[in-house]
C-alpha cells in the first residue's frame, strides 16, 4: 500500500487550477435553455398537433402539461443540488408536486376516456414518428444531463441519476404531448407512463458505471498513475 | 495589542497575566475557515496551499473513518479515497459555502461506500481460520484416506471366499492374470467374473456403509 503522504505528493504534483461548478439554479437553466432549444427546433421541424389549440382549452391538457413541465423543472433541479456533496437528501423529495399532478391527471383522463378508444387509436406510422421525436428528445437532453452530473460518480450516483432520468422523462412527455395526438387511453400509459419509468429506470440501473465513464471521459479528474476502478 | 502596552509598559518585578489568543489553525473552530481559503486558492492552481491543506485535512478525515474501520489498512484506504475523491471532485466546492459540511458529506460518502464494499466481499469469500488451515493440511487429510482404506479393508472381508480372494490377488497384491491363475488354480476366465463381481459387490457395500 503506498503512504498517505506520497499519496498527498501525487495529488499535488497533479492539480491545476479548475473552473468551479456554476451554482445548481443556473445549471438548470443551461439544461432548460437546451431542452427548450430542442423542442424549437422539432415545433419547426415536425409542426405542432394538429388539435392543440383546442386541446389548450381543456384544462386537463392543460394541467397535464404543467404537471409534466414542473417534474421536469423541479427534477432537474434536484439531480443538480443533489450533485454537490454536502446537498441533504431531502432535495429529492422536491419533484414530488409536480410529479403527483402530472400522474394524476394521466389517471384521470385515463378513466375519462377508456371508452373513447377507437380500434384505429393505434397508427403504426404516427407510432413510429412519436419514437423518432422520444429518442432525439430524450437523447441529447440525457447525454448532456450526463456530463452535467458527472461528479455525482463517486458520491450518489444511483439517486442523482434517477432523478435526472426523471427530468428527463417528463420533459420528453411534455415534448410528445405538445408534438403528437396520440390521446387513446394505452398509448398515453405507454408514452407518458411507460416511457418515464423506462428512462428513469435505466437511469437508476446504468446511473454508477455511466456517471463513473462519463467522469473518465469528459475530464479525466485524478491523475493516471491513481486512477483504478471503482 | 500595541496600543495598550504603550499605556502600561511591562514591569519587570510585577508578575502579569497575559491573555494570549490560541491560532486558528489549532482550535478547529477556525480552521475550516481557513481550510475554505486554501481549498479556494488550490481551485486557483496554488499548490503550496493544496498541499498545506491535504496535510491539514488528512488527520481530521482520519477521525472520522476511526469511528467506522478497526484494521488500520481499512482505515488507510479509507483516508487515502477520501482524498482522492475531494481531488476529483473539487471543482464542486464553492468557497461561499463552508468547507467542513462538504468535506464531511465527502468523507461519510466514500467510508459508507467502502463499508459496503467489504460487506459484499465478506458475502463471497470466508477468511481462511486455523480450524481450516488444519483440515488442508497433509496430516489433516491422511486421517480422511486412512478411515476410507479400513471402510475398503472391512468391505472385502464382508465378500464370499473367491471374490474375495481374486480382488487380493489381482487389485491389492497387483498380480497378473496369469499369475493369479498359477497361485490359485483357477481358470483366467474365472478370475475375471470374480473381480468383476467383487467390485460390483464392493461399490454396494460401500456406498451402503457411506449413505
Amino acid at each position: 500500500m503506498r503512504k498517505t503522504s506520497e499519496l498527498i505528493d501525487t495529488l499535488v504534483e497533479s492539480a491545476t487550477p479548475v473552473r468551479r461548478l456554476a451554482p445548481p439554479l443556473w445549471r438548470t437553466c443551461i439544461w432548460l435553455a437546451l431542452a427548450a432549444l430542442i423542442l424549437a427546433l422539432l415545433c419547426v421541424v415536425h409542426g405542432v398537433r394538429p388539435d392543440l389549440s383546442m386541446r389548450l382549452r381543456q384544462p386537463v391538457f392543460v394541467v397535464s402539461m404543467f404537471g409534466a413541465l414542473a417534474t421536469a423543472v423541479l427534477a432537474a433541479l434536484a439531480s443538480f443540488k443533489l450533485n454537490l456533496p454536502e446537498s441533504p437528501r431531502r432535495w429529492l423529495l422536491l419533484p414530488l408536486p409536480g410529479f403527483a399532478v402530472w400522474v394524476s391527471t394521466i389517471g384521470y383522463g385515463c378513466l375519462t376516456d377508456w371508452v373513447s378508444m377507437s380500434p384505429d387509436g393505434i397508427r403504426m406510422g404516427e407510432a413510429a414518428r412519436c419514437f423518432a421525436t422520444l429518442l432525439m428528445t430524450s437523447v441529447p437532453l440525457s447525454v448532456v444531463m450526463l456530463i452535467m452530473l458527472r461528479y455525482a460518480a463517486p458520491l450518489r450516483p444511483t439517486m442523482v441519476s434517477t432523478v435526472g432520468g426523471l427530468a428527463v422523462a417528463a420533459m420528453t412527455s411534455f415534448a410528445l404531448s405538445l408534438l403528437h395526438s396520440l390521446d387513446a387511453t394505452i398509448m398515453i400509459l405507454i408514452w407518458n407512463l411507460g416511457m418515464a419509468a423506462l428512462i428513469a429506470g435505466m437511469a437508476s440501473a446504468l446511473g454508477r458505471p455511466m456517471l463513473a465513464w462519463a467522469a473518465g471521459r469528459v475530464m479525466p479528474l485524478l491523475p493516471p498513475q491513481l486512477s483504478k476502478p471503482q | 495589542m500595541p496600543g495598550r502596552s504603550k499605556e502600561n509598559p511591562p514591569c519587570s518585578e510585577t508578575p502579569r497575566l497575559t491573555l494570549v489568543r490560541t491560532p486558528a489553525s489549532i482550535t478547529g473552530q477556525g480552521s475550516r475557515g481557513q481550510w475554505s481559503a486554501l481549498m479556494a486558492r488550490a481551485q486557483d492552481g496554488d499548490r503550496e496551499a493544496y498541499r498545506t491543506l491535504l496535510t491539514e485535512v488528512e488527520p481530521y478525515v482520519r477521525s472520522i473513518a476511526i469511528k467506522y474501520l478497526r484494521s488500520s489498512s481499512d482505515l488507510e484506504d479509507a483516508v487515502q479515497d477520501v482524498l482522492m475523491t475531494v481531488h476529483s471532485i473539487r471543482q464542486t466546492y464553492d468557497p461561499k459555502r463552508p468547507f467542513g459540511p462538504w468535506l464531511v458529506a465527502i468523507a461519510h460518502r466514500r467510508i459508507i461506500d467502502q463499508l459496503r464494499r467489504q460487506t459484499r466481499r465478506r458475502s463471497r469469500e470466508i477468511e481462511l481460520s486455523t480450524e481450516h488451515e488444519t483440515f488442508a493440511a497433509p496430516p489433516a487429510k491422511l486421517f480422511g484416506e486412512r478411515s476410507v482404506e479400513i471402510a475398503l479393508v472391512g468391505a472385502i472381508d464382508k465378500l464370499p471366499p473367491d471374490q474375495r480372494d481374486a480382488i487380493r490377488m489381482m487389485k491389492l497384491e497387483e498380480m497378473s492374470l496369469k499369475e493369479a491363475s498359477q497361485a490359485s488354480g483357477r481358470s483366467i476366465s474365472a478370475l475375471k467374473v470374480a473381480t468383476h463381481r467383487a467390485i460390483r459387490n464392493l461399490r454396494k457395500l460401500l456406498k451402503g456403509e457411506l449413505s
